[in-house]
């Protein structure tokens, strides 16, 4: 019993402290003047600021779909999906952002992207892709 | 800065979801195989599956018996009966089965299911085991809190209960589960003054 309320008490210690650190890290980003305040059919992109900015930051010229995906909770999803889209030699860079459940691929300007293959990608790894944007860098 | 209330909420939180995760993954991503290791005070395993789907895998488990004392192997079954992906989370409902290299009246059947957000777990397990001599059940529920969130490739960390029953040794048995799990590799120790240890490692290729 001892040892179960040892336990316990680090887990409420350490989740209070990662509560803090996440508070932390919720203050003070500036978003003006990045490519992620863009509205995209009348949407505004919801994606990771820094995250987005680092990705496309050597796409000039090309396209990135960003994928809403539900289901995402782990590494190994990811991981997953990341595989299946580094096997299509259309697609140029992926990244997963796990805290957003979003993926963002990007593509050559002229590849036609289809939503409902995507779809199927992210289905065969076990997650379901519920959105797509399409914004040209 | 956490309000008084929310250190109520986290304390309930964390007391309900507290058990772990060491029969989750059970199916790769399509054309993905997993190599799992598992050393308790019943056997040492070793699992080697291929997912041809998401929805189902199959593969083939080494076992020493320690209760038993001997050795064989199963080939193993395990399908996803039932998904439901949300926004924030994920639940299984997964059915398993296998059979012995001893003989077609040795082999087991049985379902587990889980569900899981990215900072809380909850699982459970139920397993039958039919051999020659004779049958017995195994059972368990798991909870688990993840402390931080970690972006993908960090190391993550789970801090989980389990509590098990096993036909053979009669009580449930719980105790405190530490995980680790960084990019495709993920390990478990568990640890109780009446089973010792309960190990899993598991790497994704």
């Amino acid at each position: 019993m001892k040892k179960l309320n040892y336990v316990f008490l680090m887990m409420i210690c350490i989740t209070a402290a990662a509560q803090d650190h996440a508070m932390h890290d919720m203050e003070g980003h500036s978003h003006e003047g990045h490519l992620h305040d863009t509205m995209v059919d009348g949407k505004l992109l919801v994606v990771n600021p820094e995250r987005f900015d680092n990705f496309v930051s050597t796409l000039e010229g090309k396209q990135v779909a960003i994928i809403s995906v539900s289901g995402m909770v782990c590494d190994f999803c990811a991981r997953g999906i990341e595989k299946t889209f580094a096997k299509d030699k259309t697609v140029l860079k992926v990244d997963v952002d796990l805290s957003g459940g979003k993926v963002l691929i990007a593509y050559s300007q002229d590849k036609n992207i289809n939503f409902e293959e995507i779809q199927k990608k992210i289905l065969s790894n076990g997650q379901n892709a519920t959105d797509i944007q399409i914004i040209k860098i | 800065m956490i309000p008084p209330m929310g250190i109520k909420a986290l304390v309930i939180s964390v007391f309900f979801f507290h058990f772990v995760n060491l029969e989750a993954r059970p199916i790769s991503y399509s054309g993905g195989y997993t190599l799992m290791m598992e050393s308790n005070n019943m056997k040492d395993s070793a699992y080697y599956h291929y997912s041809p789907s998401y929805k189902y895998s199959i593969g083939i488990q080494q076992i020493k018996d320690k209760y038993f004392n001997s050795n064989y192997s199963y080939l193993r079954l395990t399908y996803l009966l039932n998904r439901r992906n949300t926004k924030n989370s994920q639940r299984n409902l997964y059915f398993q089965s296998g059979l012995s290299s001893d003989g077609l009246d040795h082999y087991f059947y049985g379902t587990h299911g889980d569900w899981e957000t990215r900072s809380l777990y909850a699982g459970f397990g139920y397993k039958k085991t039919m051999m020659k001599t004779l049958d017995y059940i195994e059972q368990y529920l798991q909870v688990g809190v993840a402390p931080y969130i970690g972006e993908y490739g960090d190391l993550h960390t789970w801090l989980m209960l389990k509590s098990k029953k096993n036909d053979l040794t009669s009580n449930w048995d719980t105790y405190p589960v530490l995980k680790f799990f960084k990019g495709n590799a993920l390990v478990e120790f568990g640890y109780s003054d009446t089973s010792n240890w309960d190990i899993h490692l598991m790497y994704r290729f």
